[in-house]
């Protein structure tokens, strides 16, 4: 066999040429894209489904690492994030044609018409440009930026954290994370309680914390060796020493 | 301030040397007690090298819970071509159970001060930023009264002691969530962005704020370094630790390698009647002990063979009253709720590990859970990016490696021994718990 293959010569095209024969006559798979484009609902928008765990819970933690993925800006999210604050979601339907048109419109310049956002627009977006002015719209400003808007409006308005988000050219999900991670921002406007506001408010957290692990102790260990509301009250004379 | 708890005479006293001062902020007292002295020593007598050499021979290692060597950092740093660099004095104190940091800022603020522009003259940065949490308010008003001293005497500015170097030190208030204490989350809170981690290598100490070396260093490890300078006696070998004891809580300087059971001793003991169930060790991604573990040494390497940490330096006692399993839920969740969000395996993985912890408590646990919490945390901490979820699964691991009994209780009986976890019963011959006979 072994000489037989040394010397007869051809015998390999012979057999790919046999190969190539077999296939030509078997069904075709290939797909003529974009000739023959594919046989898809019109109204079709590659609509984002996000899926349930077997426990019924949402997948979806609101963490937009999606929408900071995507280029084209086509994800937007609504619900409670991480931090268990929620998040009203602006944009029109996770629509891929929609947001694609809205992204290039707003990339060239135009204003970009948005029912959805229209809801919020009772807001001096005035103020909101101002500030933008102020730091020459630079997103690497940005946590000033998010600061002084929250300083004009006592918290930061979808409207505005839009309007940041155009004007800067940084992604609306990039504020948007900004501006959960630093503990002094917020997303509402203040009780009317008088809880603490702007720059001295905790993050609620923390404080929960705290409170459920001395609660889980049961007594167990002296209250306090933290930073907590669990401490007992300093003594005057302490508290002095500033 | 948290109360500093009283240390037997022999322990070294090193971070909190001049805590006893009557107005920490004064700049003549501290000077004369000995501030500055080191500093003065690194540029007159060592020179960068030969200071990073000191911190080197003295063994100097990392006191924001990893441990790693203090002298690689600075060398790293130094060696690195580029034309700024930066030394960053990490005082966020993350864990909001634990205020070591705080306290050290807050009862000596020139070893602070003094410890990270050594740190900046050997690495060859001209900038620090102290950071501390904003909310600590005493701590950042007195820490920047305290550069304002130094800078009006020449210890740090333009001409720092007459050397021609120029250090500018410059006090960082920052809140976040707990995630800003990680490295590389409190560099990009520096500059105002969101805070995830990054990928490392590159080590900040390559490219770190701004792409520039950066020095991250915990304020507990650059104060030590004045006093390994000046040569004091175990001046490399402590570190505070926040106890939550028995009787008595406070911070207390304990050298490095002591027994657990020494410090947890230090908070007194437990109420009449009960006596100790566990010791949280780490904070909150630290493990839960049992008492037949208290010989373990205080110590990176030893907390780490036996499933804790160093961590926040937060040891917190726990007696009869409390349950592991609650404990340990409620550890997890909060671990789950900080994480940041960048890693799937932490984002979700952790939380999947919380609700196993909470299904436990709650009587509700199912046929194998116990099974997918051992195969899930191994699969999050194997593909971390960042320290929080390889620590996120202590405390769970740790309550099933040292108390199965109560765990299957939990998970086999829908029973809570020690009656914190209010528990549906599976079994249907049993009455739920609590309800009236
Ligand atoms: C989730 C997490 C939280 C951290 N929190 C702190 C902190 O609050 N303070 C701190 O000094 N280091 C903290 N670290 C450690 C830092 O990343 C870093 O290793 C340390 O500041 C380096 O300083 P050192 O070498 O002096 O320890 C934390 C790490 C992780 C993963
Ligand atoms: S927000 Fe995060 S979890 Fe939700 S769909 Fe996007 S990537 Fe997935
Ligand atoms: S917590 Fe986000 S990567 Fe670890």
């Amino acid at each position: 066999m072994e000489l037989l293959r040394a010397t007869v010569p051809g015998l390999g095209i012979v057999k790919g040429m046999a190969l190539t024969l077999r296939r030509f006559f078997e069904p075709k798979a290939t797909v003529m894209y974009p000739e023959m484009p594919p046989d898809i609902a019109t109204k079709f928008r590659g609509r984002l489904q996000l899926l349930y765990d077997e426990n019924g819970s949402l997948k979806c933690e609101t963490c937009f690492q999606c929408a900071q993925a995507c280029p084209i800006e086509c994800i937007d999210m609504g619900g409670m994030d991480t931090k268990g604050r929620f998040h009203v979601h602006w944009g029109p339907p996770e629509t891929y044609g929609e947001r694609r048109e809205e992204s290039a419109m707003r990339r060239s310049g135009r204003t970009v018409p948005d029912q959805a956002y229209e809801h919020f627009a009772s807001f001096d977006l005035d103020t909101v440009d101002e500030i933008l002015e102020g730091y020459d719209h630079d997103p690497k400003h940005m946590l000033q930026i998010l600061e002084a808007t929250q300083a004009a409006f006592g918290y930061l308005p979808v409207a505005a954290i839009k309007r940041i988000s155009e004007r800067t050219g940084a992604w609306y999900a990039m504020v948007y994370g900004t501006a959960t991670f630093y503990g002094h921002l917020r997303f509402e406007p203040p009780t009317a309680g008088g809880g603490p506001v702007g720059v001295a408010a905790r993050r609620p957290s923390d404080d929960g914390y705290v409170t459920a692990l001395g609660a889980s102790l049961g007594g167990g260990s002296a209250a306090g060796g933290a930073d907590s509301a669990a401490r007992p009250p300093r003594s005057p004379k302490k508290g002095r020493v500033q | 301030m948290s109360a500093i708890l009283q240390t037997p005479k022999d322990w070294p006293s090193v971070l909190l040397a001049r805590a006893g001062a009557k107005d920490p902020g004064n700049i003549d007292e501290a000077v004369q007690s000995g501030a500055f002295d080191g500093l003065r020593r690194a540029i007159r007598e060592l020179g960068p090298e030969g200071t990073t050499a000191a911190v080197e021979a003295a063994g100097l290692r990392g006191r924001g819970g990893a441990g790693h060597p203090t002298a690689a950092k600075w060398r790293t740093a130094a060696g690195t071509e580029a034309r700024e660099r930066f030394v960053v004095a990490n005082g966020y104190g993350a864990d909001p159970a634990a205020s070591t940091d705080r306290t050290l800022i807050e009862a000596d603020p020139y070893a602070v001060i003094e410890g990270a522009t050594i740190a900046a003259f050997a690495a060859g940065a001209e900038q620090v930023f102290l950071s501390v949490r904003a909310t600590d308010t005493t701590a950042v008003t007195r820490l920047q009264a305290a550069v304002d001293a130094a800078s009006s005497r020449n210890f740090i500015g333009d001409d720092v002691l007459g050397s021609g170097r120029r250090i500018e030190v410059e006090v960082r208030p920052v809140q976040g969530a707990y995630m800003l204490g990680e490295e590389t989350v409190l560099l990009k809170a520096l500059d105002g962005k969101r805070g995830q981690p990054e990928q490392r290598p590159p080590h900040p100490a390559t490219r770190g704020f701004r792409n520039a070396p950066t020095v991250v260093q915990n304020v507990q490890t650059l104060a030590a370094v004045p006093a390994i300078l000046t040569g004091r006696k175990g001046a490399a070998g402590t570190i505070l630790v926040d106890l939550r004891g028995h009787e008595r809580s406070g911070v207390a300087e304990v050298p490095l390698g002591t027994p657990l059971r020494d410090i947890v001793e230090l908070g007194g003991k437990p109420a009449a009647g009960r006596k100790l169930k566990a010791v949280v060790v780490g904070g909150p991604t630290g493990g839960i002990l049992p008492p037949d573990q208290l010989d373990t040494a205080y110590s990176y390497e030893d907390l780490r063979a036996v499933g804790a940490h160093i961590g926040s330096g937060s040891v917190i006692v726990a007696d009869d009253r409390a349950c592991v399993v609650d404990l340990a839920r409620l550890l997890t969740r909060y671990a789950a709720d900080e994480a940041c969000g960048k890693t799937i395996p932490c984002r979700i993985g952790v939380r999947r590990l919380a609700e196993i912890g909470e299904r436990l408590s709650t009587g509700t646990s199912r046929g194998g859970d116990l099974g997918l919490l051992e195969d899930l945390a191994a699969d999050v901490v194997g593909s971390a990016l960042c320290d929080h979820e390889r620590l996120a699964t202590l405390p769970m691991m740790s309550g099933l490696r040292y108390f199965r009994d109560e765990v299957d209780a939990h998970y086999l009986r829908g029973d809570c021994p020690a009656g914190v976890c209010r528990t549906v019963r599976l079994a249907t011959d049993r009455a739920p718990v609590g309800a009236p006979a």
